[in-house]
């Protein structure tokens, strides 16, 4: 439940504690153009703050606000890990 | 003017400010959506004000969005001369981004920069002169805290839209570089919003924080409210009795005294508990708790079929069903749209609180009060969740929503905007109800007044001269007075249409005058309050008799409640008891009996087809709780009398 499986790094993934960068955001959806629009864009840095009761769904701070996204929402943002959390 | 921005950005505590609140509500061309429309005066220029729902994107998601930009877009004289985008300095460049879609509009722009201190606590202040010189619009910083920058942004919006340069150059900077520019970068400062979402979003402590604070709600309504509704009712006894003592017996002081003053006092005892309603749920929306809520609750809420986003119109429906029908606008996919506005109105809105009120002060202990009403707003909320589940898996099957929702910093409520909404609150209600309820007060009246044979007077004249004469006959004489007003009700028109229809309501444990209740509040709920009360002042038999001085807390023996516990059929036994209280109030916390409501679902949904089902499923599930209540109960020996 807390880690799910991921075939490729992805925010439904992140850690609390590991910050993460953005790489690129799947598809070409509404889904896709809203999460670009909430300021999801490749090179991004996103920390996960905290998950609801049952792990979904998760909260994220980035570009100076919180960002609440559902697990398979989470799941569309392929991320990469930022080495030193400066 | 139009004011635009992000949700949570500023615009309605900027709009207030700019105009001192005189806001109104008007719809939107076409549509039964509302928009709040204000004037700002400066020297003698006056401004129109629209604010417009919070927009992420000229590209929209949800009905809301699309109505701001289908505003923003139009072709006619109606389209906004000049854009106020209102942009939230804590969280520059997502609000850039929108900023840079806001200006292919074509609209001239002015910048109104909102929580500065917010930024200034993450430790990212914004150089706000540089940022206007960057963009090449004029911008004004807002301090909300002080109302800094007003008077500026007033002034600059009095020399108009030909002020500012339409199609300035520079538009398409990228948000990120312009806001690296001016704005000191780096990991953002703990808030003390953090420290507080610690526990208020904890896994365990969270979903606790989450019931104490409804508990916390039901509960200050009902306290709270309680002296000023006790205040109400003691008002109307006194000026029943002023009315009374000036006007001689007869119809016109029965119409005075039972029609009129009944019905204003049963209009005014409303108001205590809607304002302190709206209130309270304007803190927990403009506070940013309301968005926690969403989150704590959407996995629970998919689980039936709903969204974390129903929360939102699911909760405005404790105030009122048709706020609450419009503010499903938010959500982005239909079917969680049209499920959510099914369920609705089975949130127990406030015409349903003085009912709860009156009978749970009437039959049940202080103490026991707020698990009742708790109680009835969970009978609500179940229920609403299983016919969700239902409708998802059935006519509404399918669909994918989407959450993607910012969590706001904390702020203070403003008692600005809390007072405005309190009172438009009441102000409505007062308007349309009101007149409602005091039209149907005076028909209910005369239908339990006449007709009046004089067969009736005859017989208990004659009973009248057998009592012994002077003081020692007083109570006898009294006594059958009451016994004839009695008398002259139950062969009234209303109790024959009470007794024909109360077979249909028996198995609830309703009486006839119960059933009429119920039948008046079809059109709107609140109409039972002034029917019973009619029914049962004009009714009511002496108190002594009953032993009712044995009673201790005198204020629930004041007004209605008390003649409801006075209640007795023809041969003397209590019509009502807590028993039969529970049931009633489980058959109004489920039934449909508003008509405002089913219209504005019908427009809402555009078709007859929900407000029908809404109706009947709601009408059935009522009858079938509170027969189930009152047959249970009966079955353990709690039946009245």
């Amino acid at each position: 439940m807390r880690t799910p499986a991921c075939t490729t790094p992805c925010l439904a993934c992140a850690v609390r504690g590991q910050p993460v960068r953005v790489l690129a955001v799947d598809g070409g959806d509404a889904l896709a153009r809203r999460l670009g629009d909430l300021g999801l864009w490749p090179g991004t840095p996103v920390e996960v703050l905290c998950r609801a009761p049952g792990g979904d769904p998760i909260l994220f701070q980035l570009r100076g606000y919180r960002l609440a996204l559902r697990r398979d929402e989470a799941a569309r943002v392929r991320t990469a890990p930022v080495e030193s959390a400066a | 003017m139009a004011l635009c921005g992000r949700p949570n950005a500023g615009k309605t505590t900027l709009q207030m400010a700019l105009t001192g609140a005189h806001l109104r509500p008007v719809n939107f061309p076409g549509t039964s959506v509302e928009r709040v429309e204000s004037t700002v005066h400066v020297g003698d220029v006056d401004l129109r004000c629209v604010d417009l729902p919070g927009i992420l994107s000229v590209d929209p998601v949800s009905r809301d969005e699309q109505l701001a930009l289908d505003f923003l877009r139009q072709g006619d004289g109606d389209r906004p001369d000049l854009l106020l985008a209102v942009l939230d300095a804590s969280k520059l460049s997502v609000e850039l981004h929108l900023l840079r879609q806001l200006r292919r509009l074509g609209l001239p722009i002015v910048v109104a920069l909102t929580k500065q201190d917010v930024a200034e606590a993450q430790g990212m202040p914004v150089d706000a002169a540089a940022l206007g010189r960057a963009l090449g619009l004029p911008l004004v910083p807002i301090d909300h805290r002080t109302g800094g920058g007003i008077p500026q942004l007033r002034e600059l919006l009095a020399r108009g839209a030909a002020a500012v340069p339409a199609a300035a150059t520079g538009g398409d900077q990228d948000p990120e570089q312009l806001a690296g520019g001016v704005q000191r970068t780096g990991r953002p400062a703990r808030l003390w919003t953090d420290r507080l979402d610690a526990v208020l979003l904890h896994p365990v402590l969270g979903p606790l924080a989450l019931l104490g604070v409804m508990l916390l709600v039901f509960q200050t309504v009902f306290s709270v409210a309680e002296p000023f509704v006790a205040l109400v009712e003691h008002g109307q006894e006194v000026l029943a009795g002023a009315v009374a003592s000036l006007v001689p017996e007869g119809w016109l002081q029965s119409f005075l005294v039972d029609g009129l003053v009944n019905g204003l006092g049963s209009v005014l005892v409303f108001v205590p508990q809607i304002a302190l309603l709206i209130a309270l749920v304007t803190i927990l929306e403009s506070s940013g708790y309301m968005a926690r809520a969403v989150f704590l609750l959407d996995r629970v809420l998919r689980k039936v079929g709903l969204t974390g986003r129903s929360f939102v119109p699911l909760t405005s429906s404790f105030a009122c069903a048709i706020p609450g029908i419009l503010a499903a606008r938010i959500i982005d996919d239909e079917r969680d749209r049209l499920a959510t506005i099914a369920v609705a109105p089975l949130m127990s809105c406030s015409a349903r609180l003085p009912v709860y009120v009156v009978l749970i002060g009437a039959f049940f202990t202080p103490g026991q009060a707020g698990f009742v009403l708790l109680g009835m707003y969970l009978l609500g909320i179940v229920t609403a969740a299983a016919v969700a589940f239902v409708l998802r898996r059935t006519a509404l099957k399918g669909g994918r929503s989407m959450l993607a929702m910012e969590l706001p910093v904390y702020q203070r409520p403003s008692l600005k905007v809390m007072g405005v909404q309190a009172w438009i609150a009441v102000r409505g209600f007062l308007v349309t109800a009101g007149t409602v309820i005091l039209l149907a007060t005076v028909i209910v009246w005369a239908l339990a007044w006449f007709p009046r044979p004089a067969h009736i007077h005859e017989s208990f004249e004659a009973r009248r001269a057998a009592v012994v004469a002077g003081a020692a006959g007083d109570a006898e004489r009294a006594h059958l007075d009451d016994m004839e007003q009695a008398a002259y009700l139950e062969q009234s028109a209303l109790a024959r249409i009470g007794k024909a229809v109360q077979p249909v309501f028996a198995p609830a444990g309703f009486d006839w005058r119960v059933t009429v209740g119920v039948l008046a509040s079809f059109p709107a709920r609140e109409l039972i309050i002034p029917t019973l009360g009619t029914l049962h002042s004009l009714g009511e038999v002496d108190a002594g008799e009953y032993g009712i001085g044995a009673m201790t807390d005198g204020a629930r023996d004041e007004g209605l409640r008390g003649a409801l516990r006075r209640g007795r059929d023809a041969s003397g036994r209590p019509t009502m008891n807590w028993l039969v209280a529970l049931s009633l109030m489980a058959f109004f916390a489920l039934c449909s009996q508003c008509v405002s409501t089913l219209a504005v679902m019908r427009r809402e949904t555009h078709s007859w087809r929900w407000p029908a089902f809404a109706f009947a499923y709601m009408t059935a599930l009522a009858w079938l709780v509170a027969v189930l209540i009152y047959q249970v109960g009966a079955a353990f020996g709690f039946a009245p009398g």
